[in-house]
């Protein structure tokens, strides 16, 4: 799949000094860890109030450009915060996560979902109502879903199965 | 204390409670599940309360919010209940002697009583400043309060599995 393996980055990685700090102290590695949980809850409340609007469910009463609107700073702030929180624990961990099938697909999933986020994802939520098809709102709306929950299903058990 | 302890050792050698702490799909799935759980959950909890301090949402009555997404914050509280309970069931020794786990529950139980605090006092006047972004003191208490305890829960329940003092 590869043309060049990405091993010895990540084998470097691992000897830098930053990841050698990061692994020295038990606590920095799982307060880290527990901020990337707690920033997935506001990633995952901010991407399903909106995919159950695209479901035609939740707060059905505003217009999906709406709460998508009022959505997207949060968003944005969570992504951030995934990534900031995400780093170090991969800086850390780095050739056992290269080994990982599950960090792979990971991986695979959110570069996924973050083009479908905002590409088609982002058309479709912002435009004017009339203008989308409800089947093409279904659709955007479920394959946002399954695209974050194999992000997250894979996240879940990169730790179980290594 | 040493009655409920027994209580967890009667359960520990149970043939289903081993069967499930040793099943490593299973024990896969019920974590799994947990987290999902959790995302739905605290996800539009975290939604709810960002209305209710007035920071996020704005364009949404709080009413709305609180109406429509109840169903779905019930339904990620009851997986992660039923894998909660599930969990503690297959291996119900750590747990008990597992300081951050008893920590979480205390933290979910003063989150139960603040939103019921909520309910019966700041709630029942909910129709002055339903479309208002400036929302009563009460209202931006609860939510911050439902904020810090609930990202208390996912910390607390996150440190069960590394175990430092924790051992009761």
């Amino acid at each position: 799949m590869e043309a060049m393996s990405l091993l010895p980055l990540f084998e470097w990685v691992e000897g830098t000094g930053l990841s050698v700090a990061i692994r020295g102290s038990f606590w920095v590695f799982a307060f880290v860890q527990a901020l990337h949980l707690v920033t997935l809850t506001l990633l995952a409340g901010s991407i399903l109030i909106v995919d159950l609007r695209l479901l035609g469910r939740g707060i059905t009463r505003q217009p999906v450009k709406v709460l998508a609107q009022d959505a997207q700073p949060w968003l944005m702030a969570a992504l951030v915060g995934m990534l900031l929180t995400g780093m170090p624990q991969l800086v850390s961990n780095a050739t056992k996560e290269y080994n990982s099938p599950f960090f792979r697909s990971k991986m695979a999933f959110l570069f996924l979902a973050l083009l479908f986020t905002f590409t088609l994802r982002r058309q479709v939520t912002l435009a004017d109502v009339e203008r989308v098809k409800p089947v093409w709102r279904t659709v955007v709306g479920l394959v946002s879903i399954a695209l974050w929950l194999g992000v997250a299903v894979s996240g879940r058990l990169i730790g179980l199965f290594s | 204390m040493t009655f409920f302890r027994s209580a967890a050792e009667w359960v520990d050698v149970l043939p289903s409670s081993i069967a499930i702490r040793e099943s490593q799909y299973l024990y896969a799935g019920l974590l799994t599940g947990h987290v999902i759980g959790m995302c739905v959950f605290v996800g539009l909890i975290v939604m709810m309360d960002l209305r209710l301090i007035g920071v996020g949402n704005r364009r949404t009555t709080f009413t709305q919010i609180q109406r429509r997404l109840f169903p779905w914050q019930m339904f990620g509280m009851t997986l992660s209940t039923a894998s909660g309970l599930l969990l503690v069931y297959a291996d119900p020794l750590r747990f008990y002697d597992n300081i951050y786990f008893w920590i979480k529950v205390v933290m979910m139980v003063l989150a139960g009583v603040n939103a019921l605090a909520f309910h019966l006092l700041t709630y029942r006047t909910v129709d002055a400043w339903d479309g208002r972004t400036m929302t009563p003191f009460g209202a931006k208490l609860a939510g911050a309060m439902s904020l810090v305890l609930w990202a208390g829960v996912v910390v607390s329940g996150r440190l069960i599995a590394y175990n430092w003092f924790a051992r009761r």
